[in-house]
């Protein structure tokens, strides 16, 4: 069963202090949606509302076109995973997964057979007598989403379920949870402040900053086509470069640009008329910037750390202004700290964002 | 590695063997007067008169034990001690559940006012208020009756305060989790938080029990006719001016039996009782 959601100009506040400030948000049935940002943000606190465990200071909330902010948690058809599990510690997994189906009165065999089901899906079938502290990590995350999937819940709802999971089971826990998205075909929102969880499990990412949304798109509209300044600098690893404006001359191609340490730059974004060149910011991403072969001129650069990560190399420097700048290289690379080498921006690859962090992109991208 | 090399072993954290010297004496020390009053409990009541020194020597007996089931009204003073200790323990541990869960997890108007009043309740001596409580039975007619020897140590601010601390140790979560599982407000409360209370309620329970059996003060002034006395009030009664020249033994066996309820419960839950003393020490 899958659902979809409607968020409607909901703002919450905590006294004076508002944590969300009139977000409204259109999920649709099945989606898979990460709610990405930085701690703070108000991104759990929306899942919550969702769920149920905040109370809605303004707005509405529907989950499958009913009406639910008004209803308690448990009769709004979603199911939640916490960070922490939340597994109940004295009983087993077969009663943390039976617990909710018998307060709604289900059939006990019914309960069985979603129990069963369930647990083969998550391949837990052998843990269904342990208490939550005899399993690993791993096995608690499983039972977690075995006891929200047993609900069929029109929703399910993830608050950074693989924070507590070392690096290599988030990877694979990951995988698996695209996986059972793909198998039930459910509606799930994810919180997280990862962002490649966010791009690799996404349909559709709503990156939130500072009460509000600050985007809504596909991973790849994220990715290339960030919306703000602050956008293009949270997603992606490593972040978005960001070199200091002097100057913009806008003729019939496009924009040239006139960056610190840069020099000019002809690029094909068309600014409004009204765009300001002071405190204008040109982005460019890691992968957008080239080592030249030696002999080759280009823009100088004085590497001060480079990092080898196998398959690519990352290069942290300077420009000749003292602008911070990384570039990522080939795996083979051999620049180490100290060295002094030139680099090509790719001028199809500039983004341009003005005073108040509105993204400019090149036309046709 | 080389042989002269040594290496960390756990056991050198056990304790010394000067301190291990200086627990057995201590234990000794402890011990010998529980050993004593066994030993005089087992002895003949006329062989004591001749002098207690006699402990050390054969014949035992166990005369004053069968003596205990005859001729005095022990038993009746035990069963008495045992409504009383497991009324109190049973009152303690619902009362300090329920507003411990309402303290920790419910929202109610004035909810810390009356917390910190409860708590008050933590630093007024029982002495303070006896005269009041007694004035207040004696209206209701509580005098004399189990009721009147069991409500006073029915509620308890020690265990209110810490039942909410324990609840609000549970990780909020849990509640949510058990909301999304529709669970009503009381089906939270049995299913899910009470029983992860358990090694408190335990803790709290045994404590209760304890105390309660060992009660001397309200169980003197509240029970006045002799079958209505608890343990340590009839085996006070018995103390009569030849008692303890005539009737040692006896006298000894009586306290024996007083302690075995004590001593069962020391059996079983030394494990809580170790966890409750040591509480906090350990991570």
């Amino acid at each position: 069963m899958s659902a979809s959601i409607e968020i409607a100009n909901v703002t919450k506040r905590y006294g004076t202090l508002t944590v969300l400030d009139d977000i409204s948000l259109s999920i649709s049935p099945s989606e898979f949606v990460v709610f990405l940002g930085p701690s703070g943000c108000g991104k759990s606190t929306l899942l919550r509302m969702i769920a149920g465990l905040e109370d809605v200071t303004e707005g509405m909330i529907s989950v499958g076109g009913q009406r639910v902010d008004t209803l308690p948690p448990g009769k709004r058809g979603v199911a939640m995973v916490f960070q922490s599990y939340a597994l109940y510690p004295h009983m087993t997994v077969h009663e943390n997964m039976s617990f909710g189906l018998e307060n709604i009165g289900v059939a006990k065999k019914e309960i069985e057979k979603r129990i069963r089901l369930a647990a083969e899906t998550l391949e837990i079938a052998h843990l269904l007598d342990r208490k939550p502290q005899k399993l690993s990590g791993g096995q608690r995350q499983r039972a977690a989403i075995g006891r929200a999937i047993v609900k069929e819940p029109k929703a399910f709802l993830f608050d950074e379920p693989l924070s507590n999971l070392d690096a290599a089971l988030r990877g694979r826990t990951r995988l698996e949870l695209a996986q059972l998205h793909a198998r039930l075909g459910s509606t799930m929102i994810f919180v997280t402040h990862d962002q490649v969880e966010a791009m690799t499990l996404a349909d559709r990412i709503v990156v939130m900053h500072n009460r509000k949304i600050e985007q809504i798109g596909t991973p790849m509209e994220i990715y290339h086509h960030p919306a703000t300044r602050f956008v293009a600098g949270f997603v992606g690893s490593p972040a978005m470069n960001f070199i200091p404006v002097q100057r913009i001359t806008q003729n019939e191609n496009g924009t040239a640009v006139d960056a610190a340490g840069i020099g000019n730059l002809d690029t094909a974004i068309r600014l409004p008329t009204a765009f300001s060149s002071q405190s204008a910011t040109l982005g460019i991403r890691a992968e957008d910037i080239s080592v030249l072969s030696p002999g080759q001129s280009g823009v100088p650069l004085i590497a001060e750390v480079v990092e080898r990560l196998g398959d690519r190399t990352l290069i942290y420097g300077r420009l000749s202004d003292g602008t911070k700048l990384t570039v990522e290289a080939d795996g083979r690379n051999e620049a180490s700290a100290g060295d002094r080498l030139e680099i090509a921006l790719d001028a199809s690859a500039i983004h341009l964002f003005d005073a108040d962090g509105m993204a400019h992109h090149p036309e046709g991208e | 590695m080389s042989r002269d090399q040594s290496t960390y072993r756990p056991e050198t954290l056990t304790a010394s063997r000067p301190l291990l010297w200086i627990a057995a004496l201590l234990s000794v020390v402890m011990m010998a007067p529980v050993a004593w009053l066994v030993g005089l409990s087992i002895k003949n009541n006329r062989e004591l008169m001749l002098g207690t020194e006699s402990v050390f020597r054969l014949p035992y007996t166990l005369v004053n034990y069968v003596n205990i089931l005859h001729s005095s009204q022990a038993f009746g003073w035990f069963f008495n001690s045992m409504i009383v200790a497991i009324g109190q323990t049973i009152g303690v541990l619902v009362l300090s559940s329920l507003a411990g869960y309402a303290f920790a997890r419910l929202e109610f108007p004035l909810r810390r006012t009356i917390f910190v009043i409860v708590l008050f309740g933590l630093a007024v001596p029982e002495q303070a208020v006896i005269i009041a409580r007694h004035q207040m039975f004696n209206w209701f007619g509580l005098h004399n009756s189990h009721l009147g020897l069991m409500l006073p140590g029915m509620s308890s601010a020690f265990g209110v305060f810490l039942m909410t601390q324990f609840f609000r140790a549970i990780p909020k979560e849990i509640d949510e989790a058990a909301l999304l599982d529709n669970a009503s407000q009381w089906r939270i409360f049995w299913k899910i938080m009470l029983p992860l209370t358990l090694p408190a309620q335990a803790t709290l329970g045994i404590f209760t029990f304890l105390h309660a059996w060992n009660d001397y003060w309200w169980p003197l002034i509240s029970a006045t006719k002799k079958e209505m006395y608890t343990l340590t009030i009839g085996i006070a009664s018995s103390q009569t001016n030849f008692a303890q020249s005539e009737g040692l033994g006896f006298l000894s066996a009586q306290a024996v039996f007083a302690s075995l309820p004590v001593l069962i419960v020391y059996i079983f839950f030394q494990r809580h009782i170790v966890t409750a003393v040591s509480g906090g020490a350990v991570k």
